[in-house]
């Protein structure tokens, strides 16, 4: 109810600018999360290079309506190209055919659209593959599980927000590598969620600290929640170094937590080079040129011996 | 409704009568005898009997709970705060700005390694000003205490995103840090509830509030400025709301955009489960610490238990929900026989 009562608050008072020579509506899902800052920052920075280039971003503030009425907008100011972060993934058939009926080419970024087969020719999906992430996460984990020994290792998963994809897919991902051979010796003790943030995961450590939950590695579905588990072993005195924590998204918290021996791994997803690629594809949609249907950012893994490269970036 | 409702309302009921809070209690004693039986059946160890754990209970609830208080006060004058949540965010982003030391991102490269009092007290004095904004729109603009925070609530969000366009602010002073290690919001949060306590039971303040709540008419003809008194109560939340924004940016290390969204409604379920009525005049903050410390025992229960995840959040609706029937039975049947 609260968000009905935002958007009415707010309205969705859009204004078509003045169309210069390439306009882009883009439409994010919140702006209020780190990781989506980073991409469209990433936009908006590609963009001012480019010439004659102009963004229009709005925040769709989680609310799937609100979504669709500024592609609407977008479509009524006559935009060049729209991209699109989508609120729901499930909800984008609507949006896709908006914009085919009006002939205006979309891209999906980040987030993977429902209709990802469906999508008409002047439309495309521009992302890293999720199945990468926690792939390369709990791979890694596996081999330092080996390389330090151990035989029976017990782990631990902190999970994001049950009901995004993202989560349930990196989650699959932890125990699609544990089911595999090389990693069988891993088992999962405990699978909790604590909704991707940093105090959540500190609360969650506690109280499986405090139930008497023993484990070798935590596997977080995201960086904020692992450094929340980091800081609640630490504060209960557990040596950083008999743990294994792993988190997801290299932020630059999690790199200086990386720097100062806590953190051992986490898996960078390109967020500037996504919103980098949004932009590259669709200007060139709307100049009628030819784009895979899914366009793929490779996810990257980071570890103590290639963190400089990443704290650079950013 | 007459006058009569004005009158003192809590410190002078006679002694002999039991608390009202006695009710909200055994349920938390009930809740937290039901997670020991079921501890030592499926997990072989004592729910309670575990020092780390009765900490966490209590500290994972601490931020909320100095919410909660000022909620509290509030609902018994007879209004509501929906701005919360959103004026943690706000103040934990602008205390930590200032709050930083002195790296590459910081916000304000000139303002860094300043003592921990400046970002304290930049954090509170933003708090107390959202709160005073809530406090006079209501009182001078007649508009529900529902609209009035409603928008503060949807401005001080938009001004969280709006100050570093949506990006985390991290690496405080260790001397700001230290506020959100170890147990200090528990001990925070005590002081916080003592303090408001002894208000609301023991100072003219508190009266005020309990008669507001009661009724309004009969608080201004006994000669209350209602007016100036409720700027005041909206002014006290609005406060401490911003130094639950910087106990949970402490904590985390952190300031985000997005803390603290739905504390507003977790806050004010604290202080109904906990006995204090939404339509003004009757709880106290007594009450508020138990409907806090039922969240807790709640969260570390169902990890405790290992519950799935999935259905913690169903269960937990449930025992709010629960708990407030509990109470209101109980309360009625006391009624009746007195």
């Amino acid at each position: 109810m609260r968000k009905t009562l935002i958007t009415v608050a707010l309205g969705s008072s859009l204004m078509a600018s003045a169309v210069s020579a390439e306009t882009i509506g883009v439409s994010m899902a919140v702006f209020d999360d780190n990781f989506l800052t980073v991409l469209r920052n990433g936009m908006i920075d590609h963009a001012a290079t480019l010439d004659g280039v102009e963004l229009q971003v709005e925040d769709a503030q989680n609310d799937v309506g609100k979504q669709l009425s500024q592609v609407q907008n977008f479509i009524a100011g006559g935009v060049d190209a729209i991209i699109v972060n989508p609120v729901d993934t499930d909800a984008t058939v609507a949006i896709s055919q908006a914009a085919s009926n009006a002939g205006i080419p979309l891209v999906y970024v980040n987030r993977q659209p429902v209709n990802v087969d469906e999508l008409p020719e002047n439309q495309a999906f521009v992302a890293s593959d999720e199945k990468e992430s926690g792939t390369l996460q709990t791979q890694e984990v596996c081999r330092l599980l080996k390389e330090k020994g151990t035989t029976e290792a017990s782990i631990v998963v902190i999970m994001g927000e049950l009901s995004n994809q993202a989560a349930r897919m990196r989650t699959q991902d932890i125990k699609d590598v544990i089911a595999t051979p090389e990693c069988s010796f891993m088992t999962i003790v405990e699978e909790q969620t604590a909704n991707w943030s940093r105090t959540q995961g500190a609360d969650l450590m506690t109280n499986w600290l405090s139930a008497g939950v023993s484990f070798d590695a935590v596997i977080s579905n995201n960086d904020e929640m692992a450094i929340g588990a980091i800081q609640s072993l630490k504060s209960s005195g557990l040596s950083m170094d008999d743990v294994i924590v792993a988190g997801i998204d290299g932020t630059q918290d999690a790199l200086a937590s990386m720097a100062a021996g806590d953190l051992d791994l986490s898996v960078f997803q390109n967020a500037s080079g996504q919103g980098h690629g949004a932009v590259d594809a669709a200007l060139s949609l709307s100049r009628g040129e030819k784009v895979e249907n899914r366009v793929y950012v490779p996810f990257e893994l980071v570890t103590p011996e290639n963190l400089a490269k990443y704290q650079a970036l950013n | 409704m007459n006058a009569n409702a004005i009158a003192p309302a809590v410190p002078a009921r006679p002694a002999r009568r039991l608390p009202p809070e006695l009710n909200i209690f055994l349920v938390l004693i009930g809740i937290c005898i039901v997670f020991e039986i079921l501890g030592w059946v499926f997990q072989g160890q004592s729910f309670l009997g575990n020092t780390q754990r009765l900490s966490i209970m209590i500290l994972q609830v601490s931020v909320i709970g100095v919410i909660a208080i000022g909620v509290t006060q509030v609902i018994i004058s007879g209004g509501i705060d929906l701005s919360s949540g959103s004026v943690v965010g706000a103040t934990a982003m602008v205390a930590m700005s200032v709050g930083q030391i002195a790296t590459d991102r910081a916000v304000y490269p000139h303002l860094t390694d300043l003592p921990a009092i400046v970002p304290i007290m930049v954090g509170l004095l933003i708090g107390l000003g959202c709160g005073a904004v809530n406090g006079a729109l209501v009182a001078y603009t007649r508009i529900p205490p529902f609209i009035a925070t409603l928008g503060m609530m949807v401005t001080a969000r938009g001004f969280a995103k709006w100050y570093t366009k949506g990006q985390p602010i991290s690496f405080p002073t260790d001397g700001f840090a230290a506020i959100g290690q170890g147990l200090n919001p528990v001990w925070i949060f005590l002081l916080v509830a003592a303090i408001m306590h002894v208000v609301l039971r023991y100072t003219r303040y508190g009266k005020y509030t309990y008669a507001i709540g009661a009724n309004p008419q009969a608080a201004r003809v006994t000669g209350i400025n209602v007016e100036r008194h409720i700027v005041k109560i909206y002014a006290v939340a609005g406060l401490l709301a911003g130094l639950a924004g910087i106990m949970v940016a402490a904590r985390g290390l952190t300031a985000q955009a997005g803390m603290g969204a739905m504390y507003e409604l977790d806050a004010i379920a604290m202080a109904v489960i906990g006995g204090v009525s939404l339509t003004g005049g009757r709880g106290s903050i007594l009450g508020t610490m138990i409907g806090m410390i039922i969240f807790g025992v709640i969260i570390s229960g169902f990890t405790f238990l290992r519950l799935d995840a999935y259905y913690q959040e169903m269960i937990k609706g449930a025992i709010i929900v629960a708990a407030v029937i509990a109470d209101m039975h109980r309360q009625r049947k006391r009624i009746k026989k007195s």
